[in-house]
């Protein structure tokens, strides 16, 4: 199987961004312009998150998002019709992120179905382990040419790695452990060996995640991983100083 | 083949599980692990028996209510008396246990979410028993309306962190313990504080709150020579009626009642009875069970006048009780409660928590239905000193408003 995540990441040259809306905020409108300004940006991989009351996995940021959009009462079918509407008209590869109980409410086949026909190329459901009843989606998500993306840590024990191996596609998105410090950021070389270890053992591309900030993030990571995960930054850059803040540090990002 | 982890219960039916972030797997399996090793250890088992009975004050009564009895003209009912535990809730038999787990494992801080304040405060004088740092996550709209309980956990030496999130109350909480607790799992244990979340927690809660249920079957049987025919208890998360519930489980002749927030009433939003009108099963903080949800899965706002029933999941087992018929819930309103609390305090002598107030609310509406020889059992999960700022702002408004205006003068 082989979808626009493919086919972004095979024609990539050095690091690709891939970055993170939530969807209905601050709107639907300008969650679009937003996409469009990162598409022109050469953004290929977007993540599209359909927001929920109790996002187990996001920090303050992101989080706070989430409520504002289901106060503005931004249901799962909003979030499909956003990601239709860019998919055809953009050449971009979203993912829909969320979290299990979207997917158990709807019924993880609807959820699936609803998925591919928005156009959307992958999904995240990083509370939704494989060894659970419910939790075994890959081949479904397959079937229907989406990739399963899963979501693993530094620390996530072998045995574990092993099952998330055997499903995931596509790529594969870990979070890092980096020291940041005022002057810069350095990657220690236990985290350098972790991910190479990881891409080797992986057979996937790695999608590296660790609250990237600055341009230098990014760059530490290129040769490195295959895709810089960018997620709240982007939210503070756009409700601090608007759109043409977050132009600036993709802009920067790839120089 | 059959694995060390197949000794404790990961899932009830189909309900449970350990549906978290896999950031948070390393520190399940390492508390899973933990307990197992020392759940049935003669020195674990030992230590903790001796705290139950000389620091908390264990066993708690199994007190015969001869007036509500008479008045009611039913059952016989006998209260369990969890309130006169150390520090007024049966909370602390799970925090105690919890506790000494976290030391054993190595820990040197504990965190806990709290909702009234009642486990936070469990967890904040254990971590003072143990010389361990303590924060409590509270909702911002729990610290303003349960101080009393805050400030004796900052007496304790813990810090509360309030929450601003989301509903600001305890879901919210939740989220923001494992939160912390994913960027702190070496040196911190998470000390849950009701019978849900992730696996091993249903169980390893379940199991330490089981107390409850053991004194009061050895209790009835020495004081009635057989076993109670009811067992009543009121279910938030639902950690005190496990407690009490599961030492009887498998008895036959045992009807088990669940007395939940019927709050305001049935509107949305309103109450926190998960199992009234058509429940709904998902997939939230860690845990398949029944959650009070939208038709998308978003979950819904809850009241309560007890902000330890005022939750929109429920403990797994228990779900997988209810699908059984083993268990059945009530809703008990607001009105019903505080009626229910003030008939205990006069008739008895026990001001009761507006919590266990439900299940007293239950007892009444059932009592008077029974034969006369059959034997029921109450859990008064805590007692209801805590609850004065709200039910003396319901019950003597002026003169309690006189008196908090006064203290303001004085202070200043």
């Amino acid at each position: 199987m082989e979808n626009r995540i493919d086919l972004a990441l095979k024609e990539a040259k050095g690091i690709q961004l891939m970055t993170h809306v939530v969807a209905g905020y601050p709107s639907l409108n300008v969650n679009a312009d937003l996409i469009r300004l990162m598409a022109r940006r050469g953004v290929r991989l977007v993540e599209i998150q359909i927001p929920f009351t109790d996002p187990l996995a996001d920090g303050p940021t992101i989080m706070r998002a989430n409520q504002a959009a289901l106060d503005a009462g931004i249901t799962p079918a909003h979030c499909f019709e956003l990601c239709a509407a860019l998919s055809r008209e953009l050449d971009v590869a979203f993912m829909l992120m969320t979290y299990a109980n979207i997917p158990y409410a709807l019924g993880m086949e609807a959820f699936l179905d609803k998925a591919a026909a928005s156009g959307a190329s992958g999904t995240i459901l990083p509370d939704l382990p494989w060894d659970e009843a419910d939790g075994d989606y890959a081949q479904a998500a397959r079937q229907r040419g989406l990739h399963p993306i899963m979501v693993i840590s530094p620390d996530t024990p072998a045995p574990r790695l092993a099952g998330i191996l055997e499903r995931a596609s596509g790529l594969l998105y870990t979070t890092l452990k980096v020291g940041i410090t005022g002057a810069g950021t350095s990657m220690d070389q236990a985290g350098v060996d972790y991910v190479k270890a990881l891409k080797a053992k992986a057979g996937l591309p790695i999608a590296a995640g660790f609250g990237i900030s600055r341009p230098e993030h990014v760059r530490m990571l290129d040769g490195l991983a295959d895709v810089a995960v960018i997620g709240s930054h982007i939210i503070n850059l756009m409700d601090a100083d608007g759109l043409g803040a977050v132009d600036d540090f993709l802009a920067a990002c790839q120089e | 083949m059959s694995t060390i982890s197949d000794m404790l219960p990961r899932h009830f039916g189909p309900y449970g599980g350990r549906y978290v972030p896999e950031m948070l797997v390393p520190a399940l399996e390492e508390l899973e692990q933990g307990y197992l090793k020392y759940k049935d250890d003669p020195e674990f088992t030992a230590e903790l028996a001796d705290l139950y009975q000389n620091y908390c004050g264990r066993p708690t009564p199994l007190y015969f209510a001869e007036n509500l009895t008479r008045e009611l003209g039913g059952c016989k009912i006998y209260l369990k008396l969890e309130g006169l535990a150390h520090t007024g809730a049966h909370k602390i038999n799970n925090a105690l246990g919890q506790a000494l787990l976290a030391k054993r494992l190595g820990k040197t801080k504990v965190i806990a979410e709290t909702g009234a304040g009642q486990h936070g405060l469990a967890s904040a004088t254990v971590a003072a028993r143990f010389g361990l740092e303590c924060k409590v996550f509270m909702g911002e709209v729990d610290v303003r309306r349960q101080y009393p309980n805050v400030y004796a956990m900052k007496l304790l030496g813990a810090e509360v962190v309030p929450v601003t999130d989301g509903t600001r109350t305890l879901k919210d909480a939740v989220n923001a313990t494992l939160k912390y607790w994913i960027q702190n799992l070496k040196d911190t244990h998470y000390i849950l504080g009701s019978a849900l979340g992730p696996f091993p927690y249903p169980v390893m809660v379940r199991d330490f709150q089981s107390v409850i249920g053991r004194e009061a079957r050895a209790q009835i049987m020495e004081r009635e020579g057989r076993l109670p025919s009811h067992l009543v208890a009121c279910v938030g998360g639902g950690s005190n009626s496990i407690g009490l519930f599961h030492p009887f489980l498998g008895e036959k002749g045992i009807r088990f009642h669940g007395a939940e927030a019927g709050g305001r009433g049935p509107e949305i939003g309103d109450n926190a009875a998960r199992f009234g009108g058509s429940p709904k099963v998902g997939i939230v903080q860690g845990y398949k069970s029944y959650f009070l949800q939208d038709e998308s899965g978003q979950l819904q706002d809850t009241h309560s006048v007890s902000a330890g029933l005022d939750y929109a999941g429920v403990g797994p087992e228990l779900a997988w009780l209810f699908d059984q018929n083993v268990v059945e819930f009530s809703p008990i309103t607001d009105v019903k409660a505080l009626d229910a609390f003030k008939r205990l305090t006069r008739l008895e002598g026990i001001i009761p928590a507006l919590e266990s107030s439900h299940a007293v609310a239950r007892a009444i509406e059932l009592a008077p239905t029974l034969p006369r020889d059959e034997i029921m059992i109450v859990n008064i999960s805590g007692r209801g000193d805590k609850d004065i700022f709200i039910t003396a702002m319901e019950l003597d408004r002026e003169n309690w408003i006189a008196f908090l205006e006064n203290e303001v003068r004085h202070g200043k």
